[in-house]
């Protein structure tokens, strides 16, 4: 019960947040002197950046305690959390290729933090085919725990070697730092509210996982 | 000591098996060559552009290559549980994942080996034979990573209803540092590109060190459930 209640509280402060966010966006922060308007996204996409990192962490977590306590509390955390991740990461995706293509003239370009979080989405994407490949309940949590792990102690190798990999080429670009006062702000409240649509999400999903394997067991007495 | 006289073992089990059954290594050598025959289509190799495509094209080789042996070999363990018999046998789980780490370097480096070869025959460049004591490291440190990775995901990908045709999925996004240190430092030394390769084989020992570490932790948890 006490779930429900902070799922309900997190889903009415969004209706307040998510259109506050967007306003502060597109109303109140100032216009970037050299990109424009379309700089604007980076609001949306730096927080949904960080919304992405924060689930697939949650996954990591989820999948060593996982490992630890066998318990498959922890597993649909770990997937529901992954199903999030992956959802943040192609909005990543998507997001940074629509800035790019005004801004860099491409829709893509291989820059080693967008090669890393390409591989960072195939290696989710890997984990749910995996996941849907193994009809034993425990088998599947066991096995997806280990890619869980795996794959996020493998993104900073990625991240490293792609790097150094660009690093023979020349730089494609440089991203000017300094935000101004305002803009710094509407991307805190931006980062903030993306925040709380992640624990939003992971909750629902959660308790909506949660009821389906319970249904599921009540099922299968009522066959016996 | 018990640790590695198991590890032998398992890999002389594999030889023999390989040796008997030919199984994965004749099916790896067939599929290199094939690879060698379309590539000289698909790229138009000549005298002047062969030593600057042959770092990408035999990474690619060694690659999917890799994946065929690695989920064969992998298969024949999951063929009638035949791990079990391994899993309820006095081997630890750790042993048996260095053993069958061993088997699929030992295919791995000869299915390689050939590809060279036969490289150099085929497309007239004898160079890269003369080059093996430089690119010994490169080879080395590469396959390694492929056989660390590829023998703890081949495992995850033959138990499910997939089977093998999962395993790119999951080996492929996770290799790429060694994809990438593999292609480059061969590149360097080929093509004679300032800088050397040191860098690279850095890269490709973290790579190992880590990959080692974490699969000793986790490969009983793939075994034993």
């Amino acid at each position: 019960m006490k779930t429900n209640r902070i799922i309900i509280f997190l889903f009415l402060s969004l209706l307040i947040l998510m259109p506050l966010d967007f306003f502060l966006i597109f109303r109140v922060a100032p216009t970037e002197r050299v990109m424009g308007d379309v700089q604007r996204i980076f609001y949306l996409h730096i927080s949904l950046a960080m919304a992405a990192f924060l689930s697939l962490t949650v996954v990591f977590i989820s999948s060593i305690i996982f490992l630890w306590k066998k318990d498959l509390k922890w597993d649909t955390a770990a997937s529901v959390s992954a199903e999030i991740g992956v959802l943040f990461a192609t909005l990543v995706l998507i997001t940074g290729s629509l800035w790019a293509r005004p801004i860099w003239n491409v829709w893509w370009t291989w820059d080693p933090r967008l090669l890393t979080v390409l591989i960072l989405w195939f290696i989710y994407i890997g984990y749910f085919l995996l996941r849907g490949g193994i009809a034993d309940r425990f088998r599947k949590a066991q096995y997806s725990a280990v890619i869980g792990i795996i794959g996020y102690v493998d993104i900073p190798v990625v991240r490293y070697a792609t790097k150094w990999w660009k690093s023979i080429h020349p730089l494609l670009t440089k991203q000017g730092g300094g935000l101004d006062p305002v803009m710094k702000k509407v991307m805190f409240f931006s980062m903030a509210t993306f925040f709380v649509l992640t624990v939003f999400l992971f909750l629902f999903r959660f308790r909506l996982a949660r009821m389906e394997e319970r249904l599921l067991i009540l099922k299968k007495r009522m066959e016996d | 000591m018990k640790f590695m006289h198991d590890a032998v073992s398992i890999l002389r089990k594999d030889i023999l098996l390989e040796i008997r059954g030919k199984e994965s290594l004749s099916l790896m050598l067939f599929l290199s060559l094939l690879f060698l025959v379309i590539f000289n289509f698909a790229l138009d190799i000549d005298k002047e552009n062969v030593s600057l495509l042959a770092s990408g094209i035999l990474w690619v080789i060694f690659s999917f290559t890799g994946i065929l042996g690695m989920g064969r070999t992998s298969m024949s363990e999951r063929d009638e549980e035949a791990y079990l018999s391994i899993v309820f046998s006095p081997v630890s789980a750790e042993s048996f994942y260095a053993g069958k780490v061993l088997s699929n370097l030992l295919f791995l480096l000869l299915m390689e080996a050939f590809t060279l070869v036969f490289f150099a025959v085929l497309f007239d460049f004898e160079k890269i034979i003369g080059m093996l004591p430089q690119l010994l490291p490169v080879l080395l440190l590469g396959t390694l990573g492929f056989a660390l990775v590829g023998t703890l995901f081949s495992f995850l990908a033959t138990a499910s209803r997939y089977g093998e045709v999962l395993l790119p999925f999951l080996y492929l996004p996770v290799v790429v540092p060694v994809i990438l240190g593999g292609v480059s430092s061969m590149d360097i030394i080929l093509n004679g590109k300032p800088g050397g390769p040191g860098r690279w084989l850095q890269i490709m020992a973290v790579f190992d060190m880590l990959y080692l570490s974490i699969s000793l932790l986790l490969f009983r948890y793939i075994i034993e459930d």
